[in-house]
């Protein structure tokens, strides 16, 4: 059984992380579904979402197998590769060193892009379509797969962070269905930053608990690892534009 | 064929992104396990090591990012980290 306080962190980190990735993929499926209906839409995602459960019924009770300490350090050590990953590149996003992300950009472009391939190709448009709608889906859906087993298997939370996926796949839903067009007000790379910090947090503590490290404070370290991590994040994107200023000039 | 390519490349891409940031990291991790498990030393110290150094890596990774871009403006030359 788990208290609020052990599961709040993966539940928040998962639920984050999903909003990104669905609203990412949402814009594809938006794309798909505004120049060939809903029909190729709706099936490519059922699709990809079929894949997602298929791998997640496959891989959970594979991880009951592994031993809980290598299980943290494995999973830690991808959170690390991961989380600062994510972390570096919103960094330089917010000190304008890479263009952000743009949902509306991205909606034209795929628009574009699905146009062209059905010229090219001289197939059917509503099979590129679904098999578009379908990849978005998978591709994104991939991570959220890895976000919700990274923050959930170590400490038995996987249920609750399938949760926080759950409610951010239903809010970015509900949102587009009232919306209908791209979710391009969302802050995206303020979630990214914020993601990046939680999943970095995340990969310090399963590493050392899988190197044998007993965190002082427990569950509370984790949030400690955060604030330095935010406050690393800020320092680092602050330094990042000296250069680009300096080059500018 | 080509959708198993791309899940392919984006489960590499995922975790190895920027090789360097990723080799940094496994250097870190490698570091505390030989400080733990070959040095002895205390695992709250080996602890300590994988967070400060993890904070080093963010840092002189968007550095380096963002000195690769201003180089690449300042000779006018598309790349860098701005191409991601």
């Amino acid at each position: 059984m788990f208290t609020w306080s052990t599961a709040a962190p993966a539940i928040s980190a998962a639920f984050l992380a999903s909003l990104v990735e669905v609203v990412e993929a949402f814009t594809i499926v938006l794309a798909v579904a505004t120049l060939r209906g809903w029909r190729p839409a709706a099936l490519g995602t059922a699709g990809a979402l079929a894949v997602l459960g298929a791998i997640v019924v496959i891989l959970g009770p594979l991880l009951d197998r592994v031993p809980l300490h290598l299980l943290q350090l494995i999973v830690g050590i991808l959170l690390l590769l991961f989380g600062i990953g994510w972390l570096r590149k919103a960094a330089l996003r917010a000190a304008g060193v890479i263009p952000l992300h743009d949902e509306d950009a991205i909606f034209a472009a795929e628009t574009a892009h699905l146009g062209e391939e059905a010229r090219r190709r001289k197939t059917s448009l509503d099979w590129i379509a679904g098999i578009t709608a379908f990849k978005a889906v998978l591709l994104e859906g991939l991570e959220v797969v890895f976000i919700v087993i990274a923050v959930g298997a170590g400490r038995g939370l996987l249920g609750p962070a399938s949760l926080g996926a759950l409610a951010a796949c239903a809010l970015v839903l509900l949102v587009g269905a009232i919306v209908h067009r791209p979710l391009s007000r969302v802050p995206e790379n303020t979630l990214k930053f914020g993601v990046g910090v939680m999943l970095s947090a995340f990969g310090v503590f399963w590493t050392g608990e899988g190197l044998g490290i007993e965190w002082p404070g427990h569950d509370l370290a984790l949030f400690i690892f955060a604030i330095l991590f935010l406050g690393t994040g800020l320092l680092a994107a602050a330094l990042a534009r000296r250069p680009l200023a300096e080059a500018v000039k | 064929m080509t959708i198993l390519r791309d899940v392919l490349a984006e489960l590499i891409g995922m975790f190895v992104g920027d090789a360097r940031l990723s080799a940094a990291i496994l250097a870190v991790v490698v570091l505390v396990a030989l400080l733990i498990e070959v040095g002895h030393v205390l695992p709250l110290i080996g602890g300590g090591v994988l967070l400060a150094g993890c904070l080093a890596v963010v840092v002189t990774s968007v550095r380096r990012g963002a000195r690769r871009a201003a180089a690449a403006q300042a000779g006018g030359e598309p790349g860098g980290p701005a191409s991601e």
